[in-house]
């Protein structure tokens, strides 16, 4: 488990640091198909500043904020966003994930569909990671035992 | 410029092997997460190097970006660990 120590100088920085961290995982998700990255880079780069809070706040605070089962959700909602674009392709009679084939839906030509396609799975993809990589996160630190299993009981 | 870099590029390479050897033999946690540290200071210059000698510099610098954060957030999470231990 980890606990709040109120150490001035992690807190600070880690509490102007947070935000970039988050603006830059939301950079290398937009911008994954013209530079390094993409969804599963950006999901990573989130978990970690929420990995970050979590070490600097400490579990207690952290859980006021951020709830374990909206991690839930989010791991959820990002494999529906994927599969459900995929399965969109083959409502409009394409293969799975043939992005081309949503420029009837989107009304646009089909090689900028196939741009937005992209980007739409690379969000999904990215908001499972980062659930994904902190709920890890929590079930290492806390030993398995998370405090809303332990109310419930 | 090219042999320059190149040359810089692979001192540090033999630096980190150094560095390495407290990695793995040095006594003591403090040692290891200290060096672990700086092998990663050195891999981010390395990195910037390589951006250089391909001329896609503007592509490594996001590389050499995420590497410093996760480089940082792991120097406090093995702080924090310290800390526990006691």
């Amino acid at each position: 488990m980890v606990f709040r120590k109120d150490d001035i100088i992690v807190n600070t920085i880690s509490r102007i640091l947070i935000p970039f961290i988050q603006l830059y995982a939301l950079y290398v998700i937009m911008h994954g198909h013209y530079s390094p990255g993409g969804g599963f880079q950006g999901g990573v780069i989130l978990g970690a500043s929420l990995v970050l809070l979590l070490l600097t706040r400490g579990y207690d605070e952290t859980r006021l904020k951020i709830p374990e089962n909206s991690m839930k959700l989010f791991a959820s909602a990002g494999v529906l966003i994927y599969a459900g674009v995929g399965l969109l392709c083959l409502f409009f009679l394409g293969n799975f994930l043939d992005y081309s084939k949503l420029a009837v839906l989107l009304h646009v030509d089909p090689a900028q569909a196939r741009s937005l396609g992209i980007l739409a799975v690379e969000i999904g993809v990215g908001f499972a990671v980062m659930a994904v990589m902190y709920s890890i996160f929590l079930d290492i630190s806390t030993g398995g035992v998370l405090a809303e299993d332990e109310e419930e009981e | 410029m090219t042999t320059f870099l190149l040359g810089i590029g692979l001192i540090l390479c033999f630096l980190v092997l150094l560095v390495l050897y407290r990695v793995v033999f040095g006594p003591g946690v403090f040692n290891r997460v200290a060096a672990i540290s700086a092998i990663g200071t050195k891999t981010l210059i390395i990195l910037l190097i390589m951006g250089f000698l391909y001329n896609r510099v503007e592509m490594f610098i996001d590389i050499s970006m995420v590497y410093a954060l996760l480089n940082f957030i792991g120097c406090i999470a093995a702080a924090k660990y310290l800390e526990m231990e006691k």
